[in-house]
């Protein structure tokens, strides 16, 4: 019922500076601090003084860049607790942004995958944009049945906290949702689960 | 080898002069059945028997995508052209048929664009009429800039005001300038330019868009393709086929095949479109490559051809037609 290999998972990028670009957001998250650290060091000092850093905290290892970003010769930094808080002041910030602004991504899945929803909503295209993943690849799971997402999902089969269903995690990754789909684990034969596993983490 | 388009036949139910070099034909169904449907920045290709040679000349259409009773295209009289558009202006009377190609779209709108610019210049304005109609209907703004030689090129830029008003600018040579790079300079992300005019105005867009910083999906363009291609004679061989045929110095390898019975698929016959890329099979000497298609690589590496507009300095060509 699996689908095997996901093909539907964004191939993810390196981060490195856009030449066409005048303006650059560079928005990461926990350890994606170490990919815009090194993209700040291999653009010119005229792409860095053209540069804004956002940076959340938020981290599901641990992994904190921001004494080094704060220490970053860059136009400026700021500094976020939650990735959904950076993610509003990106969507702001984009909305106000004119052509020739670049967007730079960093950090997790999900952070990458709801990061390029607002990137979507200012019709950013793909020579617009870089996103380079770290970290885990944790899920982000939408449930089909009460529309709740759940962050950091490892398990196979795990019980939605919105509707208390046992979801078997599907191996498509929707773009729209930034998220993989949850459906009912029991919906074909009531009682019968799937095998529990850890997912490719 | 077969076709990839029937023609369609049709009816010439009025023709307008707009301009000294501009008239506007009215196409509809022999029968007043309705036409295939089609997207804003359509072209059909009006396909002309005159004597031994057939011209098949590409035109936008410029009626309502929302309308299928009727087809419009502009066609400017081009006096040292090929002989197309002369024939379309000095024979082709109200009443006669038409064979045409079913429509095709090469010059799409971005459906996800926040800003819609349009830049045109002279008888370029003509795929931006159906374009700003789909607009129009989906209630999404746009701007256009449009300029002409002179106050008697006004016509349809007139026309296009008094429908949609203040987002319509016009500049007259002589009297206002259009200044493309501050046209598209401060627009928000999300914004697109759709440019359609001489070279010249082309390649300003191209260059103000890039120096602003705009990437390539933002900027959308079509060239008057010169149909066909003229220079030194060559010969070719289809290798499908197991023919050698000679390019005469007026026609293109397409035309000279067409010419000689055999159909090789096209669609805008300009270099734009790519449709009829063909891959070398051999090849003794240099390629004039003429495209806006392949890219340099491609170019460089002599092993794709496109029939309807390049052509070879070499001893052998050897085809996959």
């Amino acid at each position: 019922m699996l689908i095997t290999g996901i093909k539907s998972r964004p191939v993810y990028d390196r981060l490195q500076p856009m030449t066409g670009g005048l303006r650059h957001l560079i928005a990461g998250q926990g350890s994606g601090g170490e990919a815009m650290l090194r993209l700040l060091a291999d653009m010119s000092e005229t792409q860095r003084h053209n540069s804004t850093l956002l940076y959340s905290t938020e981290s599901f290892s641990g992994h904190s860049h921001l004494q080094a970003l704060q220490d970053a010769d860059a136009a400026g930094l700021e500094v976020f607790a939650s990735n959904q808080a950076l993610i509003d002041a990106l969507r702001e910030r984009l909305g106000d942004a004119h052509m020739g602004t670049r967007l730079y991504l960093s950090g997790s899945e999900s952070f990458i995958g709801t990061a390029m929803q607002a990137a979507n909503a200012v019709d950013l295209n793909r020579d617009e944009v870089l996103r380079e993943h770290s970290g885990t690849l944790v899920r982000r799971v939408w449930c089909a049945h009460c529309d709740t997402y759940t962050e950091n999902v490892t398990q196979r089969v795990f019980t939605c906290p919105g509707c208390q269903l046992n979801l078997v995690v599907r191996d498509h990754y929707s773009r729209r949702l930034a998220a993989f789909q949850g459906i009912k684990a029991d919906g074909e034969v009531p009682g019968e689960l799937p095998a529990a596993e850890e997912l490719d983490t | 080898m077969n076709t990839h388009n029937g023609t369609l036949s049709v009816r010439v139910a009025r023709i307008e002069q707009l301009t000294p070099e501009i008239k506007r034909f009215t196409l509809v169904d022999p029968d007043g059945k309705h036409l295939p449907a089609f997207s804003g920045g359509s072209h059909v290709v009006v396909v002309l028997e005159d004597g031994d040679k057939t011209h098949r000349n590409a035109y936008s259409l410029m009626s309502s995508p929302y309308d299928s009773s009727a087809y419009q295209i502009a066609v400017r009289r081009v006096s040292d052209g090929r002989g197309g558009s002369r024939l379309m202006h000095d024979k082709v009377c109200q009443g006669d048929l038409l064979q045409i190609l079913q429509p095709a779209n090469l010059f799409p709108l971005a459906k996800h664009a926040r800003q819609h610019v349009f830049v045109a210049g002279g008888v370029g304005i003509t795929p931006v009429y159906s374009q700003l109609e789909e607009l129009h209907v989906k209630q999404s703004t746009f701007e256009l800039h449009l300029a002409v030689r002179g106050p008697e090129h006004t016509a349809l830029g007139l026309e296009l005001q008094a429908r949609y008003g203040q987002c319509v600018h016009l500049y007259v040579q002589g009297q206002q300038r259009l200044d493309i790079r501050s046209v598209l300079a401060g627009r928000p992300l999300g914004s697109h330019v759709y440019v359609c005019g001489p070279d010249s105005m082309i390649d300003d867009t191209l260059d103000s868009a890039h120096a602003l910083g705009w990437t390539d999906s933002h900027i959308h363009y079509e060239r008057f393709v010169e149909q066909g291609s003229t220079g030194q004679p060559f010969s070719v061989t289809l290798a499908r086929q197991g023919v050698t045929i000679e390019v005469p110095a007026e026609q293109s390898l397409l035309e000279a095949a067409e010419q000689a019975g055999y159909k090789v698929p096209y669609l805008c016959r300009g270099g734009a479109c790519g449709y009829c890329e063909t891959e070398v099979l051999e090849v003794d000497g240099e390629l004039d490559h003429r495209d806006d298609w392949l890219s340099e690589d491609d170019k460089l590496s002599k092993r794709k051809f496109m029939p309807c507009v390049s052509r070879a300095n070499c001893s052998r060509l050897v085809v996959d037609l």
